[in-house]
């Protein structure tokens, strides 16, 4: 908490220089476009909050907006209710109309999940039309006006907007910093890995669309006040959704400064625009906001704030590469390049992991038939089999990606079968992935905190965790680089201590060793051995037998979906059938 | 260099301005009274710009007239002029509008507008708080219901606009016809003004002329396809329909479907959608003929000269209720003026609240002087109807043109 404070230091600079400037504004309509800045970064914050985060893209924002706004003025125009009391209220009214469009909605992904949000502001529209609410107007108060939230002096809305936009910053930022935030950047940048991670996706994603759209009714229900005549249009139109939107993405998707500087821009273009040009040009601001658009997005496509930033750290990049060199460069040396040899090891005879019977077809092709094994604690099995064997979709099904047609899978003698990969994480089964799935802008910090947040019960733990983890596998030296910056050997690492944050009891590993050459997985290798040693069970699947054999306790041979051979490593390799399942009969009579 | 330049020529530009401006305050001081400023805040792009235009039409010649009569005489022979803000063709726009008027020409006076009840009414919230008189051509109710002290209404409101004429419409059926209408079917858009006559139409006014209801098409303009709602006048098989639109392509766009599908029904409309001229760059004059609209107001016997003044001027072929009601405004603007004897907003609206009455010169029936709601005291309409390719006043008869024939095959 008291960190989200400090990183607000810069908008209070920016809050206070505003309101300054603000104070020596006399022309009333300046004022308002002061105010409306404020109001519609206040609203992309809210855009931000739902579709920045989560890449779910909301073309429908109006519809909570609109809510705020019908709501504040309809209950003061029937029940005489202040807008002072009906601001939270709308927020509530936005965060349960969150909920009730999220629910239905969440179950689409990508272009369809934009579309159809289009649809809600749409419905409503026609709703309050048919309601009989052409336009609607706040009711002027004479006595006590202020108790209405209405002012003659327009400076005192700009301050209000101020500790509108001040609150949803700080929510914002607070959101940004814990759990919640990286739920949900997680989410955006790849759901499957989120998933596998631990997190709860919908739960996340109705969480983020209620704060979202609390933020949404709040900020209609000021503007209502604020611009004093509604209508459908002007509250759900098709408009009001694109200039959360337009703010957002202008200034830089996920990031509290986006919509700020967004709206500072684009707000008194559009209105100085409208109202030099518009009478003898009318529609130019249009025009210039679409030009405007066009060229950021050809040239900045995240949006000014990520421009800037990322100039910002290429500079600063340049600086710092000959130490990150020379730290690689004494590094080295010291790296194992022979392979160490396997020490024969005793077994624990706790079975932790018990596979009946289990089957999955897809249509008429049995990928994985009546397969059965058991696991022992701390043992490394390895399943191996040609391309095609079903290798993959066994470990789907043990992971919840994949839900058996039949069958069993013991966890500690609980039955796992059909349930949801977040559920499968939190029991104890953590896995990663073949085609590695990091989450590309946050830092291998981040990434493995992500995983962290399973079992941790606040920041602290999450963060202990993390640490524990990085060292495990040896990242902690470039635990601040982005995900997207490092090698193909340490994303592997990455991905298994994101895995190993979960604190998992039995840990699948989906071809980990894929594409990197002898050195690299040696140290992979090694990393797996250790961790076995300190008593995690280890499931692997791999293609190529060669690593392997150094590394697991017992194979597991599948071909055509059925385990052909089960067996330690040394009696496995000799077996005919594993040589004819992968060189084919003739050279198993060689063997 | 070349900065250095730019900054010596801004900044002699600067300095000759500078001086410049005792200058210009003094030689007003000396010659002609400064003119006061008075606000046509009216649709000027968009949707609505067409009848918009036509009310600055009427504006500019009502404020060549006031001037040319020696302008306002208790502040030196002030003259007028006109501050022109465009409202656009959205509720938004029209407040957005307004805020802009109100903080952008504090020497204003007053204004006029914004045709649309809609854009009257969300104006009128903003200029009302800025104590900014507003004389207004819209008719709906609702802008005089809402106890604000600076606006005031010229036309008669659309509930007693239905009062009015619905009587004297029956009248006219029985008298052509031999019988008395008995079922009716009303197609409106849902702007504040169609809503407010409907509404007083439904709440006994229909019953009270012994009519039924039998159907009943609402829509939002713009209309994109009137099919289906001329589909169900048809199969609803009234002797009357009442028509009100507002935007004149939805008036256009009804009015050929109903002659597509052969619907001759007897049509009477009220606003004066279906008789702009436009009406005629898509619709043949014969299908129109007949056709009863009652009106706020219009070009009636004894303006002919004016009538006369605009077909040559701006080639309108006839006065609508937007040139002849914003005319007459700034001759009101003008007595308000003398009244108040000061450049002074507030007086201006004090002096419109007690305007002496008299016969209202540039408005059907009534006065000049307005009641404690702010409408124009006795105000009453115009009914005109499609003769010959022209709409022509047949009511009130003392104003009539031409004489009201039942819209019969």
């Amino acid at each position: 908490m008291l960190e989200t404070l400090r990183s607000l230091r810069p908008f209070l600079f920016f809050a206070v220089g505003y309101l300054a400037l603000a104070m020596f504004v006399t022309n009333s309509y300046y004022q308002l476009i002061m105010t409306l800045v404020l109001v519609w970064a206040t609203f992309g914050l809210s855009w931000n909050m739902l579709s920045g985060y989560t890449g779910l893209v909301s073309f429908g924002h109006a519809s909570f907006f609109g809510l705020g706004a019908f709501a504040t003025v309809l209950a003061q125009v029937h029940l005489g209710i202040s807008p002072w009391i009906m601001l939270p209220v709308a927020a509530g009214i936005g965060a349960l109309a969150g909920v009730l469009i999220g629910l239905p909605t969440f179950r689409l992904r990508g272009h369809y999940f934009a579309l159809s949000m289009l649809a809600y502001p749409l419905t409503l529209l026609y709703i309050f039309q048919w309601l009989g609410y052409p336009e609607i107007s706040v009711p002027r108060v004479e006595e006590g006006a202020a108790y209405y939230m209405q002012f003659s002096e327009g400076r005192v809305y700009t301050v209000l907007a101020m500790i509108l936009l001040g609150i949803v910053v700080l929510v914002t930022r607070h959101v940004e910093r814990t759990r919640f935030g990286m739920s949900l950047i997680a989410i955006k940048q790849n759901e499957s890995a989120a998933e596998a991670a631990g997190i709860n996706t919908l739960a996340w994603k109705l969480r983020s669309i209620a704060v979202s759209g609390a933020i949404a009714g709040a900020v209609g229900s000021f503007y209502a006040v604020l611009i004093l005549v509604i209508t459908p249009l002007s509250v759900f139109g098709m408009l009001v959704s694109a200039q959360a939107l337009t703010v957002a993405m202008f200034g830089g998707v996920a990031s509290v400064w986006g919509p700020i500087i967004g709206a500072a821009f684009l707000i008194p273009v559009a209105e100085t625009l409208h109202a030099e040009l518009g009478s003898f040009l009318p529609g130019i601001q249009g025009v210039v906001y679409g030009l405007a658009i066009i060229g950021l997005i050809i040239l900045a496509p995240e949006g000014i704030y990520w421009k800037i930033r990322d100039h910002l750290q290429k500079r600063k990049g340049k600086d710092a590469l000959p130490t990150a060199v020379q730290e690689s460069a004494a590094a080295e040396p010291s790296a194992p390049v022979t392979p160490v040899e396997r020490p024969a090891r005793e077994l624990s005879e706790e079975i932790v992991l018990k596979v009946q019977d289990i089957s999955k077809s897809f249509g008429g092709l049995k990928a994985v038939q009546n397969v059965s094994f058991q696991v022992n604690k701390g043992m490394i099995l390895g399943i191996i089999g040609p391309n095609g064997a079903g290798k993959t979709t066994l470990f789907n099904l043990l992971n919840g990606f994949q839900m058996p047609d039949g069958g069993h899978v013991l966890v500690n003698g609980e039955d796992l079968v059909r349930r949801k990969p977040y559920e499968l994480c939190r029991a104890g089964v953590g896995r990663t992935f073949q085609i590695m799935r990091p989450f590309k802008r946050m830092s291998v910090h981040d990434n493995v905190k992500v995983g962290a947040y399973v079992h941790a019960a606040s920041e602290d733990e999450a963060e202990q965790i993390t640490r524990e983890a990085l060292e495990l596998v040896n990242l902690q030296d470039i635990s601040q680089h982005i995900a997207g910056s490092i090698t193909t050997k340490d994303l592997r690492l990455m991905e298994l201590a994101r895995a190993l944050a979960g604190q998992p009891e039995i840990l699948l590993l989906d071809e980990t060793l894929a594409g990197l050459g002898s050195e690299e997985s040696q140290d992979v290798v090694n990393v797996i051995r250790k961790l076995a040693e300190t008593g995690k069970t280890i499931i692997i699947i791999e293609h190529t037998m060669q690593a392997m054999v150094q590394l697991v306790d017992r194979f597991l041979v599948l071909d055509h979906g059925e385990l052909i051979v089960e067996g330690p490593p040394q009696e496995v390799i000799h077996n005919e059938k594993v040589i004819e399942a992968y060189l084919g009969k003739k050279w198993s009579a060689h063997a | 260099m070349k900065s250095f330049k730019t900054l010596l020529v801004g900044g002699t530009a600067l300095a000759v301005a500078a001086a410049a401006v005792p200058f210009a305050a003094t030689a007003q001081d000396n010659g002609d009274p400064e003119p006061v400023q008075i606000g046509l805040i009216a649709p000027l792009s968009g949707n609505y710009a067409r009848p918009g235009e036509v009310m600055l039409m009427g504006a500019e010649m009502g404020i060549e007239d006031v001037n040319a009569a020696g302008g306002i005489s208790c502040l030196d022979g002030a003259p007028l002029e006109l501050v022109e803000i465009d409202s656009g063709d959205t509720v938004e726009k029209a407040t957005n509008a307004a805020k802009r008027m109100v903080a952008d020409y504090p020497d204003l006076v007053g204004a006029t507008g914004s045709y649309l009840s809609s854009f009257t009414l969300a104006v009128t919230e903003v200029t009302e708080r800025a104590n900014l008189p507003v004389l207004t051509l819209s008719y709906s109710d609702l802008i005089t219901e809402r106890g604000f002290d600076n606006v005031f209404q010229t036309a008669a409101s659309a509930g007693a606009q239905a009062e009015i004429a619905l009587p004297i419409i029956m009248d006219l059926a029985e008298d052509q016809t031999g019988e008395r209408p008995e079922t009716v079917a009303i197609i409106t858009d849902d702007t504040a003004a169609s809503i407010s006559s409907v509404d007083r139409m439904k709440d006994g006014l229909l019953e009270d002329v012994g009519l039924e209801l039998v159907s009943e098409e609402i829509f939002t303009p713009p209309l994109t396809d009137a099919t289906s709602l001329v589909q169900r006048i048809r199969t609803s098989e009234p002797d009357l329909l009442f028509f009100l639109p507002t935007v004149i392509s939805d008036a256009n766009l009804i009015l050929e479907k109903m002659q597509e599908f052969r619907v001759d029904v007897p049509t009477i409309s009220f606003g004066i959608a279906i008789a702009e001229p436009e009406v005629l760059n898509t619709m043949e004059p014969e299908l129109l003929e007949g056709v009863l609209s009652a009106v706020a107001n219009w070009g009636v016997k004894g303006q002919e000269e004016l009538i006369e003044r605009l077909r040559e001027e701006y080639g309108e072929p006839w006065m609508t209720q937007n040139a002849i009601s914003t005319y007459g405004d700034m001759w009101l603007f003008k007595d308000a003026l003398e009244d108040a004897c000061a450049r002074d907003r507030e007086a201006v609206g004090e002096a419109l609240r007690n305007l002496e009455g008299g016969p209202a010169e540039y408005y059907p029936g009534g006065t000049r002087s307005f009641d404690e709601q702010g409408r124009r005291e006795g105000a009453s309409l115009t009914i005109i109807q499609w003769q010959d390719g022209v709409p022509v006043t047949v009511f009130p008869e003392d104003l009539a043109i031409s004489e009201a024939k039942w819209p019969t095959d």
